[in-house]
């Protein structure tokens, strides 16, 4: 499969993959590996801000580019609402084939898994 | 080894460069100065000499399987000679018994004709190999019924390398009476020995491309009697007559030149290039078994040299082809069908889960391959592994 540069760049550096552990951190995860794509995001909040991302991925080559590209764009952001670009322009971002589409369905539900729990109450 | 900035190239099971003496050969046949007459026009000395080339041709692919040159069949490659094989095989043999025996590992060239062949009322058994990929002589046995005509069991498995016992299925043919035996054997010739008459085979298909020679050419071997007796074939092209009545069309004498040549400079010994193979199998073996989590698809006992497949446990299999696609090339152990990957389904029949046949990774070994390949491939496959297994926290 032919992949573009930007999907190339973000799959290959992957820069935000890691894990979070302590105070201050939330997790939220989504799909499964016996299914061919798991996300999980990690994000430690202060003061209803994101001061740090990380992401692990079992997935094709364009849900990692975006799970990376989704947690590099993540610290500043507000512990509200949903990706920091939605679904469908992730899917143009980064070429995905509209048969893989369900995939960044997951991201965005771990994603969203992991915002909720860090929401203020 | 492969060209300057160029991947390492560990693809050889899916084709192979053409030999620079076949490409030669070829070229003679093609312009003003060289033998490119039409060999079937015999009232002139161009189509004489053409002819006498693609008879020599047919000696040189004929003597590789150990068949008679009257036997070989000129076709577009193997799936054309798989195609006639089997529809021609059925349709000729369909007031006998419309029964196939086949198993659920082998080549689309030969599974799609048989689902065809069940839409057209034909009924097809599908033998299931063991977790080494292998299909025993005793299962075609048992699957025999008394108005079976067909038995199409592949040589060498394409994905996993492994080598059927066609001599026992074909005694089990032979003692059936009805039965023909046609052998996929495109992944054979060069990789290990292939004799077509010993083996007890009706036919047998063959193609160019996977032996240095070039792509769109193969043959299919028809056996006019002996001990395994002959077997008769409805034709399905039509249009001069050529090749028997079995495949009309003006033979390509560049293409079928090139084959001949090929499949003998095969024959210069085998063993020693095997060996060679094996050695660097080995190599490549060892250095990525060192990774932990990765599995050997296929009885590495009864598998040719030139192929290794392997499954990598917590690395999803697209990311896995991705992350090596610029450092080696090799084939993933699943199918794309439109974006999708699709776990192969080679793997699958063998008993492995979806995620362990998505998840691996064919080396196909050949001729220009060297130790330093290897050693790349090594690295680059390690680097990958660790690093998807780290993106995905396994």
């Amino acid at each position: 499969m032919k992949y573009s540069e930007e999907t190339l760049r973000y799959f290959e550096s992957a820069a935000a993959a890691g894990e979070l552990n302590g105070p201050g951190t939330f997790r939220g995860a989504a799909g499964a590996r016996s299914q061919g794509t798991w996300v999980q995001f990690d994000l430690r909040v202060d003061s209803g801000l994101i001061r740090e991302a990380r992401f692990l991925a079992f997935a094709c080559p364009h849900t990692i580019a975006a799970c990376a590209w989704v947690a590099e764009r993540a610290p500043g952001r507000e512990v509200v609402g949903g990706l920091p670009e939605s679904v469908a322009e992730l899917s143009r971002r980064f070429g995905v084939p509209v048969e893989k589409r369900g995939r960044l369905l997951l991201l965005e539900d771990a994603w969203i898994d992991a915002v909720t729990k860090a929401a203020p109450r | 080894m492969s060209g300057v900035g160029r991947p390492v190239y560990l693809d050889y099971a899916a084709t192979t460069p053409v030999d620079p003496r076949v490409a030669a050969a070829m070229s003679a046949c093609l312009t003003l100065e060289g033998e490119f007459g039409n060999p079937g026009s015999a009232s002139h000395s161009f189509g004489e000499a053409a002819a006498a080339l693609v008879d020599t041709a047919r000696v040189q692919v004929a003597a590789a399987v150990g068949a008679k040159p009257q036997e070989v069949i000129w076709t577009s490659g193997a799936t054309e000679a798989d195609n006639l094989a089997i529809f021609g095989c059925a349709e000729h043999y369909r007031e006998r018994g419309l029964h196939i025996v086949t198993s659920r590992t082998e080549h689309k060239a030969v599974l799609d004709p048989c689902r065809e062949l069940e839409r057209r009322g034909w009924r097809v058994t599908y033998l299931t190999p063991d977790r080494g990929g292998l299909i025993h002589p005793e299962q075609v046995e048992a699957a025999l019924e008394a108005d079976t005509v067909l038995v199409s069991i592949m040589h060498v498995n394409n994905e996993i390398g492994v080598v059927q016992d066609i001599a026992g299925i074909g005694a089990v043919c032979a003692k059936h009476g009805g039965a023909r035996l046609h052998v996929d054997a495109a992944q054979s010739v060069g990789k290990c020995a292939v004799d077509f008459a010993g083996l007890g085979a009706h036919l047998m298909s063959l193609s160019a491309h996977k032996v240095y020679g070039p792509k769109g050419v193969g043959a299919l071997v028809v056996a006019e009697g002996g001990c395994g007796g002959g077997v008769r074939l409805t034709a399905q092209q039509f249009g001069g007559g050529q090749e028997r009545g079995l495949r009309a069309g003006t033979v390509a004498t560049h293409q079928v030149v090139g084959m001949g040549l090929a499949f003998s400079l095969a024959m210069e010994a085998p063993e020693a290039e095997s060996a060679r193979a094996a050695q660097l199998r080995d190599r490549l073996w060892r250095g990525i078994s060192e990774l932990g989590g990765v599995l050997r698809n296929g009885d590495a006992e009864r598998s040719v040299p030139q192929l290794l497949n392997v499954s990598f446990e917590g690395v999803e299999g697209e990311s896995l082809l991705a992350a090596v696609a610029g450092r080696v090339a090799v084939s993933a152990g699943s199918a794309c069908t439109s974006a999708l990957q699709e776990p192969s389904y080679v793997l699958r029949a063998l008993g492995r889960g979806d995620h362990l046949s998505e998840s691996s990774l064919r080396f196909g070994l050949g001729r220009f391959t060297t130790q330093s390949d290897i050693d790349s491939a090594v690295a680059a496959v390690t680097q990958a592994v660790l690093r998807l297994r780290r993106i995905s926290g396994s």
